[in-house]
């Protein structure tokens, strides 16, 4: 009844890796396949959906960990509903999709491994509607989708740990060793960002996500000027500005990349006075 | 007692239509200024580089901006993406909601005596604290528990007027791909 699902141990994996095991079959330490693993790893062999919503969850518990969901309900749900549709226009439509606004005053959004989401409450204070709102999320699902944050962790520059085999029980309660495992890997991936390229990628799949939903297409584009307003030496966007390209360079690549091809999509939703109303109860007490 | 909210309510009116500053940008390279938001419109005017523009509405591709011509304002479209915000130095002046700063709004919002993070600092979800986070498994479950299904989001977004389209991924330089979905 506890059938356990043994979970790949990223660690051991990229170790043997680094440690430059010759693809490693055959290679047992204790009663484990370093082989397998290694592959695993490597990305011979794909981690798989339960394991990468594994992962995401043991990650999405360290970012929350910085700062909780912000007492607010029907914003909750709201920013899920407003998720979940755009997320259906993805790719992975049927991943376990989780949308939470934390409580933190900076400007930001996250996303990890399995399809969890994070926005924090300054970003959906600086947003003008939900046009905006789905291009921050769909920009959030495309890095899910295209398993940024999972594929940055496999490449192995995030592990400290060296033999941990990771258990998950199938009833879907994850060990605390594999959230243990995954603490310092998932810090430095979210205080380090991805690959620019990556960021790039993420726009411009959110800005179509977003329109395949149909939103305003320029939802994004408009929530990035925006970001171009803000001081860089701005504490509530220090952590946004060191782990993205500049909005600068984001907005320019984005104009190459919509060009003209876009305008038939003008005709979208920007919904501005449901998304007013959902964020009015963490506006600041002197915008109320 | 109703009079006296009213008395504090209608300055606090007042206060917030002042506050609403207008958006100020500029154009990033000679634009064309359109009489309507279409490519094949009217141009009003050349813009030059770095003419400053007051945003009035945006529009998918186009924003309708005002634009000071000697004495007069003109008003018309420009290319959203050919314009680029005045740095503000405010973290809220994007909002159309309202200019406070962000500093003095989390002195506003929670008072120090009854924040729990204060001691770890007022954003929480910066370096400092992504640093010093402790897995909270307790949130996850409780974000878990705000999930909606597909079929809600749908009625959701139905209620949102969104049909959905079908819209192919572009490349960097802009050629769409092939897998559409």
């Amino acid at each position: 009844m506890r059938a356990k699902l043994v979970l790949t141990s990223i660690a051991l994996i990229s170790a043997a890796v680094v440690a430059g095991c010759q693809g490693g079959k055959g290679l047992q330490v204790g009663n484990i396949d370093v082989g397998a693993l290694t592959q695993n790893i490597s990305g011979l062999k794909p981690i798989t959906e339960p394991e990468e919503i594994q992962m995401g969850k043991g990650m999405t518990e360290t970012l929350l960990g910085a700062s909780p969901l912000t007492d607010d309900a029907q914003l909750q749900i709201y920013v899920n509903n407003v998720g979940r549709w755009v997320a259906q226009q993805s790719e992975r439509p049927n991943l376990p999709w989780h949308f939470a606004v934390n409580d933190s005053d900076a400007i930001n959004a996250v996303a990890a491994p399995g399809g969890d989401v994070i926005v924090t409450k300054g970003m959906l204070r600086v947003l003008r509607n939900e046009s905006e709102l789905a291009g921050v999320l769909g920009h959030e699902v495309a890095h899910v989708v295209r398993k940024h944050q999972l594929t940055a962790i496999q490449k192995g520059a995030f592990m400290g740990l060296l033999t941990q085999t990771v258990q998950v029980t199938s009833s879907g309660r994850q060990s605390e060793q594999l959230v243990n495992a995954l603490i310092g890997p998932t810090k430095e991936l979210y205080l380090r960002g991805l690959d620019k390229s990556d960021e790039y990628e993420a726009d411009r799949m959110g800005v179509v996500i977003a329109a395949r939903a149909g939103y305003d297409a320029w939802g994004l584009p408009n929530s990035i000027q925006t970001l171009g307003t803000i001081k860089p030496d701005d504490n509530a966007v220090a952590l946004l500005f060191k782990t993205h390209p500049t909005p600068a360079s984001r907005l320019e690549k984005l104009s190459v990349a919509m060009g003209t091809s876009f305008d038939v999509y003008a005709s979208g939703q920007q919904n501005t006075e449901r998304y007013q109303h959902a964020i009015q109860g963490i506006r600041v007490a002197a915008q109320k | 007692m109703r009079t006296l909210r009213w008395g504090l309510l209608v300055p606090l009116f007042l206060w917030a239509f002042a506050s609403i500053a207008a958006e100020m940008g500029y154009v990033l390279r000679t634009t064309d200024l359109k009489a309507k938001p279409f490519l094949d419109a009217d141009t009003i005017a050349k813009l030059p580089e770095k003419t400053q523009v007051e945003v009035v509405t945006r529009q998918g591709p186009w924003m309708q901006v005002k634009v000071k011509d000697n004495d007069k304002d003109r008003v018309g479209f420009v290319r959203m993406l050919q314009v680029r915000l005045n740095v503000t130095g405010n973290a809220l002046a994007g909002a159309s909601t309202g200019s406070t700063a962000t500093t003095v709004a989390t002195a506003v919002t929670r008072p120090a005596s009854s924040s729990p993070t204060v001691t770890t600092g007022v954003r929480g979800f910066d370096e400092v604290g992504l640093k010093n986070a402790k897995p909270a498994p307790a949130e996850f479950d409780k974000m878990a528990g705000f999930a909606v299904s597909a079929e809600q989001a749908q009625q959701y977004a139905r209620n949102g007027q969104l049909a959905p389209r079908s819209v192919p991924y572009y490349s960097e330089d802009g050629k769409p791909l092939k897998d559409v979905k």
